[in-house]
């Protein structure tokens, strides 16, 4: 595979320097993957995303396009000559040109018809070529949108919290929709969001940022099995972190509450001190489990109950415990269960 | 309200086809064209200059905008009468250009005379809305427009541009709307439109005329309403929604001073100049010949008159407000679009109907200084409307409900709880009504009792005699009035970042 999008020590900083808003971040997006830029409010996923459009130019570093240099030292393309795509939050259709010539906007001749055609099948909106951006549902609009930033065959789209605008039903059913569309158009796609459901549910490799650099990069599956990061662990989904030491041979973690299975050890030596993340869905609620602990609090989510389950440590300090257990399960408070721990969402990592 | 206007309609359509006939042959023609080329030279000189200061003040690095920003507004303050009586003085044939060099670039007594002192008295309008809408536009459109491909003045003619059309076209309605009803600064520099000779027909008595002339302008003015209802139902898709304000400024480089320098003169020329003048006269009136010994009293008069209208529009404004936003029904909405159909309703025209009406029904107040403020009162109502309603949009309707659920009558919750809440919307309304009604020329001009003069009367009886002299110091204090509706304004046109 090819590299679509290349950056290597960029820097950026807005006024007076003091924080940069990125710090030498480097990230490879390969061809005809979807990359989602995930992190909170003030991480610096926007402005790599503008950054790579070319509203922003770096103060150091390099960012690259396909075969193209478009920012370096000496080197600066404006977003106007990059050839990217956009898709904004709030969609930005040009409210006085029809859906059509929304889409065909700034294409010439023959090839602005058929491409139009062709982009608005694609979003599966022709019947509406002629309707006005006003007359539009939140979810059609940003099918122009993203039919607008694919008709000019881009390099890379560029989505700003694409689904923020939208309600949760349809945020969900957007978040299919857009996928397949990029899949179908063979798209390179770069997202920004700090929903970690959009996130997971969209994208080939997640980028989880924090202050201006990258904190993991993996595919969604990784990221939340096995966390690098305290940081990642809480932010993508919640997790109990507990301290302990690497023991049988890598297999496991001596923490107060007991030794945890563990597959993701990263190969430390026995005794190592370490943390360990272990995610609520990793509990499994069983008579002969090795925990064992009282019911703090039981809430019921449908898809699960959420219980805090508080047991108590060697050194006989309580511990309260985040698990997840089938909603079946009736839980009372001040029940006393059991509980095992299997290794799938077990995950050694670093404050 | 209209039912004034609607006499001069009835009156118009009693009198007999021939009459029609004749004036048709005489002077419609004619003045229609005056009129309505008239506003369409000023709506292009004033929106080419509204539009491209707009820009330039909000979108580029032209050197010292923030100041450049308020002061291009100042014109606002100076009514267009006192603004042709400066001209008038600078560029008259007996005018100071005329005296040093003994010809002048302008005729100030033509078409050009007038659409330059219209055009240079009214672009504030366009100005200020524009200004406006170019805050309130999404960065995100010029953004998008760049990503596909568009450069910065690419994206200004297909982006920028058609987006503020609609701002344009608010803002040209009002100046067009202006045109066609101002009487001072046309009849000062003897030209000939529709509210003037309506003016003249009133003064020779013939009504009928008068009516008939009416009637026509009236029907030009819906045509502009009609388009500036269709402008606006089209510009709410236009606003803007997500990050607004501009990622960057244009960077103009070299044009840089030649802008600053069309800027400063188009300052010179609207703002700089008449208000030297006026300064200029004032001072020989008040410290040279005197004031009028009568100042006083004609200050005293446009006080009365125009507190009456103040105070009217203000309790009237109240109920009529408050039933439109909590009862919106098709009597309340009538209501409201009758009053503000007031607005764009000629002073001319308000006399004639004021006149038509006191004598059928109101015989009591016919002659009387009422007369005025009743004028005053139809004319400006919609500006009280306007700030009470502005207002009222950020009460929740839940204070309403709890007032009820609390025990008290729709009546005492408009009196006692709503009308205190609004009040600093409603105070401003009736500033608005104090100043237009003191500048208000045609109407104080043919309703006043005999001998009731207040200072727009003097400042234009004073300066079509040329007695500027005694003109300037009531022109002045005009000025200084048109300072407060200048200020809220600009505090409702404010730069959003």
């Amino acid at each position: 595979m090819t590299a679509a999008i290349v950056l290597s020590n960029v820097v950026k900083s807005y006024d007076g320097g003091r924080q940069a808003a990125v710090d030498g971040l480097s990230l490879v997006v390969e061809r005809g993957r979807i990359v989602t830029l995930l992190g909170p409010s003030g991480c610096g996923k926007t402005t790599t995303l503008r950054l790579i459009a070319g509203f922003e130019r770096p103060d150091a570093g390099s960012v690259r396009l396909g075969p193209r240099t478009v920012a370096d030292e000496g080197t600066w393309v404006p977003a106007e000559s990059r050839g990217v795509g956009m898709v904004f939050q709030e969609h930005a259709l040009f409210p006085h040109l029809s859906v059509a010539r929304n889409v065909a906007f700034n294409l010439k001749g023959a090839r602005a018809r058929t491409k139009t055609a062709e982009m608005l099948d694609l979003v599966g909106l022709s019947d509406l070529a002629d309707r006005m951006p006003h007359q539009l549902s939140g979810g059609q609009q940003q099918r122009v949108a993203l039919a607008r930033a694919l008709a000019h065959d881009p390099v890379v789209v560029l989505l700003d919290e694409p689904f923020s605008s939208l309600d949760a039903d349809l945020r969900a059913q957007m978040r299919t929709e857009v996928r397949r569309i990029l899949k179908d158009a063979g798209a390179t796609a770069v997202l920004v969001s700090h929903d970690q459901r959009d996130a997971l549910a969209i994208s080939d490799t997640i980028v989880v940022m924090r202050d201006g650099t990258i904190e993991q990069a993996g595919p969604p599956r990784e990221i939340y099995q096995f966390p690098h990061t305290r940081f990642v662990a809480e932010f993508v989904g919640t997790s109990n972190v507990l301290s302990g030491t690497i023991s049988g041979s890598g297999s496991s973690v001596e923490t107060p509450v007991g030794t945890i299975p563990c597959m993701h050890t990263h190969g430390l030596l026995d005794h190592t001190e370490v943390l360990v993340s272990i995610r609520p869905d990793s509990f499994e609620i069983d008579e002969t489990g090795a925990l064992e602990g009282t019911v703090v609090s039981a809430v019921y989510a449908g898809t699960s109950t959420d219980v805090t389950m508080r047991v108590t440590d060697a050194a006989g300090a309580p511990v309260d415990l985040l698990v997840h257990a089938h909603p079946e399960r009736e839980l009372v408070i001040g029940q006393r269960i059991r509980a095992r721990v299997l290794p799938d969402f077990v995950a050694v990592i670093e404050e | 309200m209209s039912a004034p206007v609607l006499y001069v309609g009835i009156r118009a359509l009693s009198e007999p086809a021939a009459r029609w006939a004749l004036l048709f042959d005489e002077r419609l023609a004619r003045l229609l064209w005056n009129t309505t080329a008239l506003a369409a030279a000023v709506g292009v000189v004033a929106g080419a200059l509204g539009v491209s200061l707009a820009w330039l003040v909000n979108r580029t690095d032209l050197p010292g905008r923030r100041t450049l920003r308020w002061l291009l507004a100042l014109p606002f303050a100076i009514p267009p009468y006192v603004g042709a009586m400066a001209y008038v003085i600078v560029f008259g044939p007996r005018g100071w250009v005329s005296r040093a060099w003994g010809s002048t670039p302008i005729d100030m007594y033509s078409f050009a005379g007038v659409a330059f002192v219209l055009s240079v008295f009214t672009f504030p309008y366009i100005y200020l809305v524009v200004g406006s809408a170019f805050g309130r536009l999404s960065r995100s459109h010029e953004d998008a427009a760049r990503s596909l491909g568009l450069g910065r003045w690419a994206i200004l003619r297909r982006i920028t541009i058609p987006m503020l059309r609609p701002a344009i076209g608010a803002g040209l309605v009002l100046v067009v709307l202006y045109v066609l009803s101002d009487f001072g600064a046309v009849a000062l520099l003897r030209y000939s439109t529709f509210t003037t000779a309506i003016y003249y027909q009133m003064g020779g008595f013939d009504t009928g005329a008068a009516a008939i002339l009416s009637t026509v302008l009236i029907g030009v003015t819906l045509l502009v309403l009609g388009a500036e209802s269709l402008s606006r139902r089209r510009s709410r898709f236009y606003e803007g929604t997500g990050a607004s304000g501009s990622s960057r400024r244009v960077e103009l480089g070299w044009a840089r001073w030649p802008a600053v320098a069309y800027v400063c003169t188009v300052f010179a020329v609207s703002a700089l100049v008449p208000l030297a003048v006026l300064g200029y006269w004032a001072w020989q009136g008040v410290f040279l010949t005197g004031l009028d010994a009568r100042f006083p009293e004609f200050a005293l008069n446009t006080l009365q008159a125009a507190g009456i209208a103040a105070t009217a529009a203000m309790v009237l404004a109240v109920p009529v407000v408050y039933l439109r936003s909590r009862h919106p029904s098709r009597p309340s909405w009538a209501i409201e679009r009758l009053a503000l159909s007031g607005y764009a309703l000629p002073g001319v025209i308000v006399a004639l109907g004021v006149i038509f009406f006191s004598l059928r029904l109101a015989p009591a107040i016919y002659g009387t200084m009422l007369m005025v403020a009743t004028a005053y009162i139809i004319r400006f109502l919609p500006q009280a409307l306007q700030s009470a309603a502005a207002s009222l949009a950020s009460v929740s309707p839940r204070i309403d409900e709890a007032a009820r659920v609390a025990g008290l009558s729709p009546v005492a919750v408009m009196g006692r709880v709503i009308s205190r809440l609004i009040m600093p919307g409603v105070l401003a309304g009736g500033a608005l009504v104090f100043v237009s009604a003191a500048k208000e020329l045609p109407a104080t001009l043919l309703l006043r009792p005999a001998g009731f003069d207040t200072l727009s009367v003097r400042v234009w009886v004073e300066a079509s005699e040329g007695a500027y002299h005694l003109a300037a110091p009531p022109a002045l204090v005009m000025v200084l009035l048109s300072l407060v509706p200048l200020k809220l304004m600009l505090d409702r046109f404010k730069e959003p970042s």
